[in-house]
């Protein structure tokens, strides 16, 4: 296929770590084995060129948090086909959006100054604003993962979401339960294709791939008021899933 | 149509504004805030080190480290020998996958007139597959040390989680041997390269255990120092209308940190090399040097763990401890400080961040303002590119200066 009739993709960061795209490149070999499909016509953070027309595949990193970025989100979805988010901050808010709108402007005071004019709004998902196609999960997006779903993109096809939870996985990598070790762990409501990296490292899963179809939150909250308080279940609710409701 | 011409290759949003008719520059950051030493306030201590490499995809393992540090003295805590060459060894794992990244991908490319990293693989197929194994080997060491090869998952307060076997880290020694020969390879090449004259008198400043030390960039010889307990007060940052990032000086004088900064700190000399410290496009040159230093590094840490008995032992809180801890890191964009101030139960009442790109800001513009200055000749078109080349150089990480 010559890169004109490739489909057309642009990779673009709103207010996030970048850490996603870093995933990205460390694809390495497999990266530039995707990129000989494609035709990136803009993406910032890897070249200079860019090019305004329609697109076919619009990737989103980041959580539009400026009003620029709204705007520009809102752009972007008219001229693409289809429109994927990519990461927790893009899928779900991220970690900027552990801070609601309101508690914003007091510490835009406490850290900027009285007099300091802020760009940020609130730190919400994509999907708040425009329709998006497909949701890459993960802070950040877990590698094997990207090159599946990428490559289903390029057949045309619509993804599909993992039918599991992390617990799943977790199991495959031979991690002792954290539950049944009175740890918290959100696994059991958790979208499984991580791998279960951070509970294999000795880390909490505090839900970064987002919901499962059909999650059983009440039972999972059951277990978490046996193993835990209040205080702490809320922390890991708000980790990264504080604006799900949004959805 | 909505304008977004923020500078490409760089990590993070930004741009310079020159008046062209004044021939003046300044640096708008217009990342969005996040907000980071909010977002911490009322989590547990175990939460910041998580959190906190969230600040930036490019050295989440540096966030991680300086947060975990900072704990740790808030703690009372005194790390096992195996947990401190651990850290060093992940450290070193992300000075090589930081710096191979922003080369080769973001930097390199002005020099070898091409537009993206992946182009490489057409033009220079042998530097490409050196470019690629270096940064194989240094996310190799990242993920089998930290866990995952952004934002880790092993380390913990007092220790880790998880440490390597013996077994993992041979496997580590022996890609770190095959990889030795592109390290030098990407020296070589820095070497060659053909930098734009610029001279700046700048403050270049590095951590060196417990001191900020600072030398002059046209005079290396005389050195300077103070307290890292001191840094909120020596590193004083300034809020700027046109811009969402803090802009820092040391001590009132304009300051460079990084690889050049580091190299010029630790009196590096090394004839073969004209690294010119008065250049800030030499910290491109200063990085590739820093990427044969690490690997080096990496190889003699894996050799003493080899040698010793790996203590997988997470060291306790202290029984009564200050609960008020500043950690620091050079960084591989230069020293990051972290502090934190806990209750008694470990919930998190204060944080604060001084990022390394917030102490090249000012130097940044005070840069692109010497390089019109020192190009009168040169057209707006050149200059431009010269400018654009200037930034990249400094590998700026915009998303961390706005935390």
């Amino acid at each position: 296929m010559s890169k004109n009739q490739a489909p057309k993709v642009a990779i673009y960061d709103f207010t996030d770590c970048e850490g996603c795209e870093v995933e990205l490149i460390s694809l390495k070999e497999k990266l530039l084995v995707l990129e000989k499909r494609i035709n990136i016509v803009d993406w910032r953070l890897g070249q200079e060129a860019k090019e305004n027309g329609p697109l076919d595949i619009a990737i989103i990193e980041g959580t539009p948090i400026t009003k620029h970025e709204v705007n520009l989100l809102k752009e972007l979805r008219e001229k693409s086909k289809v429109l994927i988010a990519l990461g927790a901050c893009a899928c779900l808010g991220g970690i900027p959006a552990i801070i609601d709108k309101r508690e914003r402007f007091k510490w835009y005071k406490k850290i900027y100054g009285e007099k300091y004019r802020p760009r940020g709004i609130d730190a919400l998902p994509l999907a708040v604003y425009v329709k998006v196609d497909f949701l890459i999960h993960g802070c950040p997006v877990n590698g094997d993962e990207l090159v599946r779903i990428l490559q289903d993109l390029l057949a045309g096809k619509i993804p599909k979401y993992r039918g599991y939870s992390v617990c799943f996985e977790c199991k495959q990598e031979s991690n002792p339960c954290r539950l049944l070790d009175k740890k918290s762990c959100l696994g059991p409501i958790t979208q499984g294709g991580c791998q279960a990296v951070c509970i294999s490292g000795g880390s909490p899963c505090y839900g970064c791939f987002g919901l499962r179809e059909d999650p059983n939150i009440k039972a999972l909250l059951k277990i978490l008021d046996d193993i835990t308080d209040q205080k702490e279940i809320k922390r890991y609710f708000t980790m990264f899933l504080k604006r799900i409701k949004n959805d | 149509m909505i304008k977004s011409d923020f500078i490409a290759r760089i990590e993070g949003h930004g741009n310079l504004n020159v008046n062209w008719s004044e021939r003046k520059v300044q640096l708008n950051v217009l990342e969005g805030e996040r907000l980071f030493e909010g977002i911490l306030v009322g989590r547990t201590a175990e939460e910041m080190h998580w959190i906190t490499p969230r600040i930036c995809g490019v050295c989440p393992t540096a966030h991680n480290l300086a947060a975990l540090n900072a704990l740790e003295n808030a703690l009372g805590i005194k790390l096992s020998q195996t947990t401190v060459l651990l850290r060093d060894l992940m450290m070193a794992g992300q000075m090589i996958q930081s710096h191979t990244l922003h080369l080769f991908f973001l930097s390199l490319p002005d020099y070898l007139g091409i537009d993206r990293g992946t182009e490489l693989a057409k033009k220079n197929p042998a530097l490409f597959k050196d470019a690629l194994s270096l940064k194989d080997v240094s996310d190799y060491i990242v993920k089998i040390v930290a866990g995952r090869i952004v934002h880790p998952t092993t380390s913990t307060i007092g220790g880790f989680h998880k440490i390597p076997t013996k077994q993992d880290l041979e496997k580590i020694l022996g890609k770190l041997e095959q990889t030795e020969k592109a390290a030098f390879k990407v020296v070589k090449l820095a070497s060659s390269l053909d930098y734009p004259e610029l001279k700046v008198d700048l403050e270049l400043v590095a951590q060196v255990n417990d001191l900020v030390v600072s030398v002059s960039s046209v005079n290396i010889k005389g050195r300077k120092q103070s307290s890292i307990a001191n840094y909120k007060s020596d590193i004083e940052e300034e809020v700027k209308s046109y811009s969402t990032a803090k802009f820092a000086r040391y001590k009132g004088e304009v300051m460079l940190v990084g690889s050049l900064a580091r190299l010029a700190v630790s009196g590096y000399s090394d004839q073969s090399y004209k690294l010119d410290f008065a250049n800030p496009f030499h910290n491109n040159f200063a990085q590739a040097i820093e990427i044969l230093y690490y690997h080096q590094k990496a190889t003699n840490i894996i050799r003493k763990l080899l040698k010793s008995k790996l203590d997988s032992r997470i060291v306790k809180p202290s029984k009564s401890p200050s609960l008020f801890g500043i950690g620091v890191i050079e960084a591989p964009r230069g020293g990051l400080y972290h502090e934190v101030r806990l209750d008694k139960d470990g919930i998190i009442k204060q944080a604060n961040i001084i990022t390394p790109t917030v102490q090249n800001l000012s130097s940044i513009e005070k840069s692109a303002q010497a390089l019109l200055n020192q190009n009168k000749s040169r057209s707006q078109k050149e200059l431009e590119r010269l400018l654009v080349m200037l930034v990249r150089a400094y590998d700026p990480c915009l998303t961390c200066s706005v935390h």
